[in-house]
């Protein structure tokens, strides 16, 4: 039946349509879905720092290029006007006779042609194309031939000859002067087509910016939406899965009640029936009706017990404990199964192991499902090691107790070594070999394990055998000193 | 009428005011008398930078100063430059160089203007630095400063082969000294 149950499968459910993607995100668990989650937030916060660098560049570059342009063009606009106050300068002398004024006005028009020469120069010194080059070096010696004529010119006001004067400017200074203007026309313009080419760098570089941002976005938007859609579809994929475990856990179940039910009916019918007379018939019956009775009896306690322990709160009264006392009340209570199924149980226990933590008789309940289990698939080898003994802690420094469930049976395929701890998980080939159970019994004594601040693990190999072990916290400040010992398990300290 | 006009012309360029034409052969030996007292301070011919005369005489300083002289030696153009009437500096080189009063300066100057002996006016400047820069505008002046006036702007000529601070320099300046020794 449970092999029919798997042949129906979740994926032909009406309803669900299945992608090429689920075979990749039907083992997602929660916590691969919170890793692609955080991966998309990384991804998220890498990308918004691409952008923000992105964005400051770009306003670095334009504030760059606003104040460039304005020291440019003021420095241009100073060099303009410096140049026409030189020769203003020198004309206002000639509209005076007094030779203070003039003096005053030679001096202004000096003053302007130092700014001129340093404004010059300056532009030399940032002159780096070939263009800007020869312009400067140009501009510098139209410069220094006003000025020759320029100073020709003052000489003559100053010395009264304002014919002369006015003959030179007009021979020389204005020629001269006016290629000094096209000199500096020749500067703006240069400076202009500058400005120019560095105002389209940084509208193509804007562009960039804007694009590279819509891709990221985009990028991100579709990262983020494929994480959210992989994470539900996980989530569904999980609540499929579950169903399916639940569905195939309850015919299990169904299955596990009806065969005893099924005895114990066929055992009522014959006695009612007048079938079993003698006292030695009615034994015999009466022993089926009581092993059969306390078989429905132990998978219902399972059952609730797994219930219980649902919500994984720790209900146990933790206390040091002994460990031979342990492994000992888990022998016993298992000794009949084992027995009945032809089973030898052997005990390897270190001399002098230290106490442990836990609740005797959750510990008990733990191992005895271990034990069950090794008694289900231990295969044709039919013996069990319960071997105890101390060991270093895997990680950190200290030790622990261990305790472990040694079989020589079927082993388990690599592949569901990850999921023999999940809730009513059967692996398929025990389903096919009819082996009966519900799939919790490793799952409550892993959660048994965890409660107590331990864990369980396992070492298998398939038709080699499997190793369960229980490993168990030292208790603090023991040194090898017996502190309590074991209880038989009491349904008063079950979860 | 024209006369008229160039006395105008001459008594404007020379600094005078009209109101003193009138008076103008009167001799101004009180003025002399009120700076015999003070301190004293050589006075320094300087000309233009590219000026190539390093020496004059006394006898050509005064030739120059008394307009007798239009061009250097370069063909350059004399242009004189002096302080305004009643300047001490001025005094001093009418008294050492021309060997004449205010008065007689004007007159010898419109004389010659006049008759067209003299072809070169005296600028007139209000201040030393005005003479510095007047000096170093024009590459044909000539002027006077005190000596703790002169920069670099300018070049220092000797006189009579002699510096000013060489031993028998003639021309020297005297000042007033104010109350606070100044």
């Amino acid at each position: 039946m449970a092999s029919k149950e798997h042949k129906i499968g979740w994926s032909r459910r009406p309803g669900y349509a299945p992608g090429f993607l689920d075979p990749l995100l039907r083992p997602t668990s929660r916590h691969h879905a919170g890793l692609l989650l955080f991966l998309v937030c990384c991804g998220v916060a890498v990308v918004g720092a691409f952008v923000i660098r992105d964005l400051q560049t770009a306003s670095a570059e334009a504030q760059k290029m606003y104040f460039g342009s304005v020291h440019g063009l003021q420095q241009i606009g100073e060099l303009q006007y410096y140049a026409q106050e030189t020769r203003r300068a020198t004309l206002y002398a000639l509209t005076t006779s007094d030779s203070n004024l003039q003096v005053e006005y030679a001096d202004q028009s000096r003053d302007a042609d130092q700014r001129v020469k340093d404004g010059i120069a300056e532009y030399s010194r940032q002159a780096k194309p070939p263009a800007e080059t020869a312009v400067a070096s140009r501009l510098t010696r139209d410069w220094t031939n006003y000025l020759n004529v320029r100073d020709e010119v003052l000489a003559s006001i100053l010395e009264g000859s304002t014919k002369e004067a006015v003959s030179l400017d007009l021979s020389g200074g204005v020629p001269a002067f006016e290629l000094v203007r096209r000199d500096l026309n020749e500067v703006k313009r240069l400076y202009d087509d500058d400005a120019s080419q560095r105002l389209a760098a940084l509208v193509a570089s804007s562009r960039r910016s804007a694009w590279r941002l819509i891709g990221i976005l985009g990028f991100t938007f579709l990262l983020s939406g494929g994480a959210v859609w992989a994470i539900q579809r996980s989530r569904m994929l999980s609540a499929i899965q579950l169903a399916k475990l639940q569905m195939e856990f309850v015919a299990s179940v169904s299955h596990e009640l009806r065969t005893p039910l099924a005895v114990l009916s066929s055992a009522a019918d014959n006695i009612a029936d007048g079938l079993v007379e003698d006292k030695a018939g009615m034994r015999r019956y009466g022993a089926i009706l009581q092993k059969q009775s306390r078989s429905m009896g132990r998978l219902v306690d399972e059952i609730l017990l797994f219930a219980s322990t649902e919500d994984h709160k720790n209900r146990y009264r933790l206390q040091p404990l002994e460990v031979s006392p342990l492994v000992d009340s888990a022998v016993n209570s298992t000794e009949g199964l084992a027995h009945a199924a032809g089973f030898i149980i052997d005990r390897e226990i270190e001399p002098g192991l230290p106490l442990v933590i836990g609740d005797a008789p959750a510990i008990s309940r733990c191992l005895e499902n271990l034990i069950s289990n090794a008694v289900k698939y231990g295969g044709d080898h039919r013996r069990i090691v319960l071997r105890a003994y101390s060991a270093p802690l895997e990680r950190g420094a200290g030790g622990e107790v261990r305790i472990a469930v040694v079989d020589r049976g079927i082993g388990i395929d690599p592949p569901e070594l990850a999921r023999i701890f999940d809730p009513f998980y059967r692996s398929p080939r025990v389903q096919v070999a009819q082996v009966h159970g519900t799939g919790l019994g490793l799952s409550l004594a892993k959660r048994i394990a965890e409660s107590m601040g331990g864990r369980l693990s396992v070492l298998s190999e398939l038709s080699a055998g499997s190793t369960f072990t229980l490993h168990l916290q030292i208790a603090k400040g023991d040194g090898s000193q017996p502190g309590a010992t074991a209880s038989p398990p009491a349904e008063s300290s079950r979860p | 009428m024209r006369r008229l006009t160039t006395l105008l012309i001459v008594l404007v360029l020379t600094g005078c005011p009209p109101s003193n034409a009138g008076r103008a052969a009167v001799p101004e030996s009180e003025g002399f008398l009120e700076q015999q007292t003070g301190t004293t301070e050589p006075l320094v011919i300087v000309v233009n930078r590219t000026n190539p005369v390093d020496n004059l005489s006394l006898a050509e300083l005064r030739t120059i100063f008394l307009g007798g002289r239009s061009h250097w030696a370069n063909g350059r153009r004399i242009t004189l430059v002096m302080r305004g009437p009643g300047d001490p500096e001025r005094k001093a080189i009418l008294r050492d160089v021309c060997g004449m009063s205010e008065s007689q300066l004007k007159t010898h100057f419109l004389r010659g203007l006049y008759s067209g002996d003299i072809l070169v006016t005296p600028k007139t400047l209000a201040t030393p630095a005005g003479v510095r820069k007047f000096i170093f505008n024009v590459p044909g002046a000539i002027g006077y400063l005190r000596i703790s006036d002169v920069d670099a702007s300018v070049k220092t000529v000797r006189i009579d082969n002699l510096l000013p601070s060489d031993k028998g320099y003639k021309l020297h300046a005297q000042f007033q000294v104010a109350n606070d020794g100044e």
